[in-house]
């Protein structure tokens, strides 16, 4: 392959091969950490620390030749050489926003005491609000986005209980 | 031969009653549907459904599971062919052709070719199915702690090859998820391996949670990251398939029948290079290859039987290695465990109708995408239409509830959360998912089969290498690793070309 012809630039691939090294020597130094069983009169093959400790090997070893890799194409078409990817990306700041709201659902709302329905009915109706709010406003209709947020919420809190707990008798958090 | 016609037989009749046909019905709706929304992937579809189905009889979950599966990959190609958008990954190739008919005002007649090609392609991998597995299954038998280690590693291996356009990172990837499957637990001395003391990590990561959140919560954090485009439906004309272009066709539906179950057969080589690969065969072997990517019926048949082909073959390595040959047949495979069904070398012996069974349930959810190809259209733009907004955060929560349910964890959200953000992470960097996953399953497979092998052989390592399946599975992976090198092929090629003029002189 052409040095510019990769999904991802050089600089990616380095830092992506430094973090692969140090993640593989790591791996490879706990697992020569590991207990042996010698004094079980046990061998180096049948030792827990041997497979990971291959495998952390390996993973530095591949990590060594992505940087070499990197380093061969940065010099021969330059750091940020790629190929273009024209895919259109939404805003920062509501991919952030998504992201807390994923976590703030998943690690806050449920199984913390809330009643799942309310849980998922808040974040459901809290995420489709936030998300449709600009166009809801240049179109006017924000009490109409409220409304289809709430009904959204308490929609799939209600389905989502109904299915899983009530028709399948599967545990919910 | 008369006799698996038989159990055939009887497991199509065991299905005949009216909760099973009902199932077959509501979970083709649902496959279909899963399919069709970009974001919602077949393996996600069937992770969700693992969790619906996990107090059902085994032979009911299984059958919802495999028609949901049928019915996924079948979906992909509306979106595909309507938005332009392959609501599965294994639907990208249909992209290229269907959405270029549609918008010739032809959608209809695209999504005609989609369904039969859909179904047929089902129908050959079925073929082989009923075919190789028992013959690939008394083969299995052969097979020693020597051989699963080199097969586990040939499953790693050829998934990083061919899932990614860049073999070196599709590797680590794998490399990546056989070092996750170390976590926990280990066999020999129940030795605790990077638990740091904690409890829930002992029993090392669920399966579901993990794919729940490397192909759900990723693909969620993928859409969400790209920005909302207007959807834009083009009329469409008749979605009743024509036979003209089932018979004009025969030649790119055997073809890519094979190819696709084949691609299936290979461990983790899911539906998208099944679709990809009989795309670029039926390209090569056209008299008119200049009108694929812009119309070509052949292109959008060749790659609907490709895909959908895969299926089938997907289920070969499973029942007979528990080696999934796919994605969303690594989820199958851990749902058929929770089940008590235990795929492998034995299946043969310990349940040797299962086969049969899966074949029916194949046929079954064949016809419920046929039902829903030829009825279904209207309702799927509804679905199509509503807006990203309101469907990311249902998803989301079918993600957490899906990966509480397997074991009432919360640890096992975390898991999502955690195989979710290193989804994102890998598919930022451009490295292949699927290899991560199949390092997962497949790691520890092979830690068995070098540990047990060592021990069988006190520690000498040369019967992985001198035994015949053991020799021809590592000179196959040495050779597919090698074409990947940058300048092998060329040095190669130079070697033999030096040699020539030798010869002739």
């Amino acid at each position: 392959m052409a040095p510019a012809a990769y999904p991802a630039s050089p600089r990616a691939d380095f830092a992506g091969s430094l973090a692969l090294i140090a993640f593989g020597c790591t791996v490879a130094v706990l697992s020569w950490q590991m207990d042996r069983f010698a004094q079980q009169g046990a061998s180096l093959h049948t030792a827990p620390g041997l497979w990971p400790g291959i495998l952390g090997l390996l993973i530095a070893a591949m990590g060594g030749l992505l940087a070499s890799r990197s380093l061969w194409r940065a010099r021969h078409a330059g750091w940020d050489a790629a190929r273009r990817d024209d895919t259109p990306l939404a805003p920062r700041s509501s991919f952030a926003l998504a992201v807390g709201l994923f976590f703030v659902y998943a690690l806050l709302l449920v199984g913390r005491g809330l009643p799942f329905w309310l849980g998922t009915a808040l974040f459901v109706s809290l995420f489709v609000f936030l998300f449709q709010h600009a166009s809801r406003k240049a179109r006017g209709t924000v009490v109409r986005g409220v409304a289809v947020a709430l009904l959204c919420g308490l929609a799939t809190a209600a389905a989502v209980t109904l299915v899983f707990e009530q028709l399948f008798f599967v545990r919910l958090p | 031969m008369f006799d698996g016609l038989i159990a055939f037989g009887h497991s199509l009749a065991s299905f005949l009653d009216p909760l099973s046909l009902g199932l077959i019905l509501l979970s083709s709706l649902v496959g279909v549907v899963i399919g069709a929304l970009p974001g919602l992937t077949a393996t996600m579809g069937i992770a969700l459904m693992t969790t619906l189905t996990i107090k059902m009889p085994s032979n009911q979950a299984l059958l919802v599971l495999i028609c949901t599966y049928v019915g996924a990959i079948y979906g992909g190609s509306r979106s595909a062919i309507l938005l332009n958008i392959p609501g599965t990954p294994a639907s990208a190739a249909a992209c290229l052709d269907g959405h270029v008919l549609a918008k010739q005002g032809l959608a209809g007649r695209a999504m005609g070719i989609a369904t039969s090609g859909s179904v047929l392609g089902t129908l050959i991998g079925m073929f082989f199915l009923a075919l190789f597995t028992p013959v690939l299954g008394n083969l299995a038998l052969k097979f020693g702690s020597y051989e699963f280690f080199w097969l586990a590693v040939f499953g790693v291996i050829i998934a990083g090859t061919l899932t990614g356009d860049d073999p070196l990172k599709g590797w680590i990837a794998g490399l990546l998820g056989v070092a996750t499957a170390t976590i926990g637990q280990e066999a020999i001395y129940a030795y605790d391996r990077f638990t740091f003391g904690s409890r829930d990590l002992a029993g090392g990561f669920n399966l579901v949670p993990a794919l729940v959140g490397a192909f759900g919560f990723a693909e969620l954090l993928v859409t969400a990251r790209e920005k909302v485009l207007p959807v834009k439906i083009n009329p469409f004309d008749s979605v009743i398939p024509k036979l003209v272009d089932v018979f004009r066709h025969w030649r790119t539906i055997l073809r890519s029948g094979v190819i696709g179950t084949f691609i299936g057969i290979l461990p983790g080589v899911g539906e998208d290079v099944a679709a990809w690969s009989s795309y670029a065969a039926a390209k090569r072997a056209s008299k008119e290859p200049e009108k694929f990517g812009k119309g070509s019926i052949d292109g959008l048949m060749a790659a609907e039987t490709g895909d959908n082909a895969c299926v089938p073959g997907a289920m070969i390595p499973v029942l007979t290695l528990a080696i999934p040959g796919s994605a969303p047949a690594a989820v199958l495979m851990a749902a058929m465990l929770i089940h008590g069904v235990r795929p492998g070398p034995m299946i043969m012996i310990e349940a040797p109708t299962f086969v049969y069974d899966v074949v029916a349930m194949m046929l079954f959810a064949t016809l419920g995408i046929l039902l829903y190809g030829l009825t279904l259209t209207n309702l799927l733009i509804k679905v199509l239409m509503v807006p990203k907004p309101i469907i990311i955060p249902i998803i989301f929560v079918l993600c957490v509830v899906g990966s509480f349910a397997i074991s009432s964890r919360l640890f096992d959200v975390w898991v999502m959360l955690g195989f979710g953000v290193l989804g994102y992470v890998l598919r930022r960097f451009r490295y292949p998912v699927a290899p991560l996953v199949l390092g997962m399953v497949l790691g520890d497979l092979m830690e068995k089969g070098l540990r047990r092998g060592l021990v069988l052989s006190d520690g000498e390592l040369t019967p992985f290498f001198t035994r015949p399946i053991s020799a021809v599975l590592w000179v196959t992976i040495a050779i597919v690793v090698l074409l990947k090198v940058p300048g092998f092929t060329g040095l190669v090629g130079r070697m033999f070309g030096r040699r020539k003029p030798l010869d002739a002189g």
